[in-house]
């Protein structure tokens, strides 16, 4: 194993990492994240997994198995639970209304809206919420799009009507879904065993992605679709135009003409056993069982995080385009190897993992 | 007891009587509405130029604004704005008004040079407040029926944003340094039925136009206009309100404990959005311990900010109050409990340095330049009251030249509005029918054979007048009933009206309507789900296939030729232990939208726990084979009506 040179960061440019096969070229629109401060149970964050993370300016809020998280300037400043007005003590997902500033909380137990300081919440009983599970938010023009156990609602915060989309009215295989994102006017759904579905309001017309081997677990015809129908989130990039999804059992992004498809034993994805993804210019994130990798889609050059052993060491591993890696040591480290969700706070990342909340600090210096 | 049944005479060793204009009471007139010339005028807000020489009045009976010359007291042009005006602002330097016009959903923006109307833009839902910022760059308009506040571009017009508010958003207020927006909400957030109200100021942080706060204010309702006291340690805010004990058994109105009236305190640091807690919220009665000031609507304050007035509009009263000493009051409390004082009825005498009578049912105050005077619409006789406020004096009174006859229905509107008929001055028709009545929202513990018993949530006024028998048990067969005995006995404690007076009274309500529905398209056309949801409304059989038991059917007790009411009663398996039957008098279903909460106890916070959480064994209606999706169709049906 080589020792890494920490000059690695975006302004730093293009820098060599050195491996048994010789210098791998690190793109300049790849950083580096050398240095982690953790949030977990030992410095008074909630224990166990952290489901969500949400970066809102210079708020970071986390979304936990015991609430909502509100971080403040490194420090944790509040966790809000069902007695605060919170829909469920567990968090799956969190939305930043770009337009009021509230934030909006998909919970196991229904849907909250926080706003200037106080929660509303929505359920199935009070609302026209299609299910109290819900996996994903996200809001846009003052619509409220929420995957839940029973379908996506759209709820339209000025005219407070709900609609529903599943089996009934739309291309769903499965109403179980996992994951909503806005790209070029659509709302893409990730559905749990029912692929990706994109809808365009404006012509409210239809277009499902399936897995053309249907839900086998051995890849029949590489790049020929989505990898797998188990989709466990979805982006969309909004500088590529690619929209990307994450499985159980890899990676996919489509481009409107093809498929690009990645497993682990053919890249540098650390397991395709995939609980998120984002992307957002050229690299594509996605937050796996085994560790945190990053591809530059135009490089195909991977970069992996895990946690090495209990002693705070962490792991860099590059791939590069010819499958040669390369790993370093770092002396700090995510929190888990198991990551379930990322968002970006200017160049430094956050990462949501099974034990505790990551902030990866971006370096510009050695 | 029978001396306290009676009603008592103005007390006027501590009031200055305003000099009242001479309105005759002949029942026969009938007003010509065709012109608006001829409509009374009933101004409702104010709003007054820099430089202290123009008053502009909104009046919401005759869409009109008024311009009046401070230094004549003479109006000088009436510029016709769209529907039911409802609240005017001034831009900065003073050179455009803007008018919400809350039945056409939109704002009218006049050139305050010429008087003239230089465009109309729309607003969302039931526009009543507005603001301008404090460049000129942005107006900010209240939502009564949208529940949300507009944010939009001066310039142009265009809807920049909208920001979900309370319930029934109604006034606005920009602060000094202009970094904030502060929202009144009329109605509560609704909450479970049997717990005090808690309503909320919004607050919006105007750099970013986001919500930056919602302040709740326990116990009350009906947060109306608001004033900015400065201080010398920092601005407050002081807003009316009313506090009431709606679940305290009506027979308590006697001992003072039913409805009071006040002004919530709040002072609002510098927070940021998604700051909770950080405002400190005091709550003080103007009542006095046997003579209230019901309904709290305008108030203002000077701008060295010692003098503080606000309207009773229940009770032609302004009060005046010393904020140095309510501010020493103040501060003997202890923060963090809102309600210390909330129930003291001997705090006022500490702080109101005097009440004032104005004309009949003062709204909207302003205090012009200088801070030498203040002018108080009066609704029910449209004038205007003029406040020397160095002499703390009536100065004079100023005809805004309504019609000089009182119809019928206009005198009935004026007892509406009176507290002064209620035991010592309490409530008026209007404290629990705001806005030209509306439910407030809340449920009440009204008389039973059974104290504490049998709570009921209040109920519309407006469209009612073909859907009697009235009340919850439908014991009331007419609105002459209701207004007349019942209202005497049971809620004002006094003699009550007259014969004639309930009359007039009962032909004012029935004049009462609805707002056209946002939710329906201009050409009454219903969208997809609202169409299927009235094909769900109609339905004769389940989803699979049974027919529906003609009784379970939806239009069986809400059919629409009668406005959706059957007009009797029907046991919907709603009944609690608290109530002593279970059989309920069914609601029409028109104006459903602005009318949460629902049942007839409130206990169902939203359409949809009619049917998810109340009505398990379906008895209100066959509904346990729907999907949600039909469910969310029949609710976005019943929202057009």
């Amino acid at each position: 194993m080589t020792k890494l040179p920490c000059w690695l960061c975006l302004a730093t440019g293009l820098g060599p990492f050195f491996s048994a096969g010789g210098a791998i070229a690190i793109p300049a629109s790849s950083p580096l994240y050398t240095k982690w401060t953790n949030y977990t149970a030992a410095n008074g964050f909630p224990p166990g997994k952290v489901y969500c993370v949400r970066v809102d300016g210079d708020r970071v809020w986390a979304g936990t198995g015991h609430g909502l998280v509100l971080i403040e300037h490194g420090q944790v400043k509040r966790v809000f639970t069902p007695a605060d007005g919170l829909a469920g003590r567990a968090v799956m997902s969190i939305a930043v209304d770009p337009q009021t500033g509230d934030l909006w909380i998909g919970a196991f137990g229904g849907l909250s809206r926080y706003s200037g300081g106080q929660f509303k919440t929505y359920t199935n009983l009070s609302s026209g919420l299609a299910n109290d599970l819900v996996y994903s938010v996200a809001v846009k023009n003052g619509e409220v799009w929420v995957a839940t156990a029973a379908g996506v609602n759209r709820f339209d915060t000025r005219t407070e009507s709900w609609s529903i989309f599943n089996e009934k009215n739309g291309p769903f295989e499965e109403p179980w879904s996992y994951s909503i994102a806005f790209g070029d006017g659509n709302v893409y759904m990730g559905v749990w065993g029912g692929g990706v579905i994109v809808y365009n309001p404006a012509t409210r017309s239809w277009r499902p992605y399936t897995d053309p081997d249907g839900e086998m677990e051995i890849v029949l015809y590489r790049n020929q679709g989505l990898i797998h129908n188990i989709v466990s989130s979805v982006a969309y990039n909004e500088s590529t135009g690619m929209f990307w999804a994450s499985t159980y059992f890899g990676l996919s992004g489509y481009d409107g003409r093809n498929w690009h498809n990645y497993l682990t034993k053919d890249s540098g994805l650390a397991s395709d056993f995939i609980n998120a993804v984002q992307s957002r210019g050229d690299l594509v994130w996605a937050c796996t069982d085994k560790g945190l990798s990053c591809l530059n889609y135009k490089s195909n050059v991977w970069t992996t995080y895990r946690r090495l052993g209990t002693d705070g060491r962490g792991e860099i591993e590059i791939t590069g385009p010819e499958g040669h890696k390369s790993k370093t040591v770092t002396p700090s480290a995510l929190a888990h190897s198991y990551t379930l969700n990322l968002d970006f706070q200017g160049d430094d990342v956050w990462v949501a993992t099974g034990n505790g909340l990551s902030h990866g600090i971006c370096q510009l210096t050695q | 007891m029978a001396a306290s049944l009676i009603r008592r005479p103005l007390r006027t060793s501590s009031i200055l009587l305003a000099v009242f204009l001479p309105l005759a009471l002949h029942g026969a007139v009938v007003q010509d509405t065709s012109d608006p010339g001829r409509r009374y005028l009933s101004p409702v807000d104010l709003a007054i130029s820099p430089n202290g020489t123009r008053l502009y009045v909104v009046c919401e009976d005759a869409n009109l604004v008024l311009a009046v010359d401070t230094r004549s007291n003479r109006v000088i042009e009436r510029i016709a704005v769209g529907r039911q005006p409802k609240a005017i602002a001034l831009s900065p330097d003073g050179n455009t008004i803007y008018v919400s016009n809350e039945l056409d959903n939109s704002v009218s923006e006049i050139d305050a040079a010429s008087l003239k109307v230089r465009r109309t833009f729309g607003a969302g839902w039931g526009p009543a407040g507005v603001a301008a910022g404090r460049h000129g760059n942005t107006l900010y308009i209240a939502n009564t029926l949208g529940n949300d506040v507009s944010v939009v571009e001066a310039a142009t017009g265009r809807n920049l944003r909208s920001l979900p508010a309370g319930t029934f958003p109604e006034y606005l207020a920009v602060s000094p340094d202009g970094a904030r927006v502060y929202v009144s909400n009329l109605l509560a957030t609704l909450g479970r039925f049997d717990q005090p109200p808690v309503s909320e100021m919004t607050v919006i942080d105007a750099e970013s136009n986001q919500i930056a706060e919602r302040i709740p204010i326990p116990g009350v309702i009906q947060l109306r206009h608001i004033a900015q006291v400065r201080m010398a340690d920092g601005a407050y805010l002081l807003v009316p309100f009313l506090r009431p004990k709606n679940l305290n058994p009506l027979v308590q109105i006697e001992q003072g404990w039913y409805l009071t009236h006040g002004v919530a305190v709040i002072r609002t640091p510098a927070s940021r959005r998604g700051d909770s807690g950080t405002s400190r919220v005091d709550e003080v009665l103007l009542d006095d311990v046997d003579r209230y000031f019901a309904d709290g609507f305008g108030a203002a304050a000077t701008s060295d900010g010692t003098l503080a007035l606000v309207t009773a509009s229940g009770c032609d009263t302004v009060s005046m109050l010393d904020t140095r000493k309510l501010d020493r009051l103040l501060q003997a409390v202890p923060p963090g409990n809102p309600e210390a004082l909330a129930d003291r009825l001997d705090s006022a005498r500490r702080f109101v340095t005097a009440r004032l009578a104005t004309g009949k049912n003062p709204t909207s105050v302003v205090i012009a330049p200088g801070d030498s005077l203040a002018y108080i619409a009066n609704r029910m006789d449209d004038t205007i009251t003029v406040i020397d406020l160095h002499r703390q004096a009536v100065a004079t009174t100023i005809d805004l030249g309504g019609p000089r006859q009182v119809t019928p229905e206009r005198h009935g509107q004026q007892l509406f509005y009176d507290a002064t008929y209620c035991f010592e001055h309490q409530m008026a028709c209007a404290t629990c029918h705001p806005h030209q009545g509306l439910s407030d929202g809340l449920a009440w513990s009204l008389e039973t054979p059974e104290l504490g018993r049998d709570v009921v949530e209040n109920r519309t006024l407006r469209a009612i007048s073909e859907t009697g028998p009235f009340k919850w048990n439908g014991n009331n067969p007419d609105l002459e009933t209701q207004a007349g005995p019942r209202t005497a006995m049971y809620i004002f404690r006094s003699q009550g009206f007259s014969d004639s007076q309930v009359r007039d009274l009962t032909t004012f309500i029935r004049s009462l309507t609805l707002p056209p529905n946002p939710r329906r398209k201009a050409n009454a056309a219903l969208n997809e789900a609202q169409e299927r949801g009235r094909q769900i409304f109609f339905r004769t059989t389940t989803n699979a296939g049974e027919i529906i038991p003609p009784e379970k059917r939806c239009y069986f007790c809400h059919p629409p030729q009668t406005h959706y009411t059957a007009r009797v009663h029907m046991d919907v398996g709603t009944k609690t232990p608290y109530d002593t039957s279970a059989s309920f008098d069914i609601p029409q279903l028109e104006g459903l939208y602005m009318r949460a909460p629902y049942l007839h106890n409130g206990e169902a916070v939203t359409l949809e726990e009619i049917w998810t959480k109340y009505s398990p064994e379906d008895k209100h209606g066959i509904t346990s084979d729907m999907d949600k999706v039909q469910l969310n169709d029949l609710i976005e049906f019943l929202k057009t009506l």
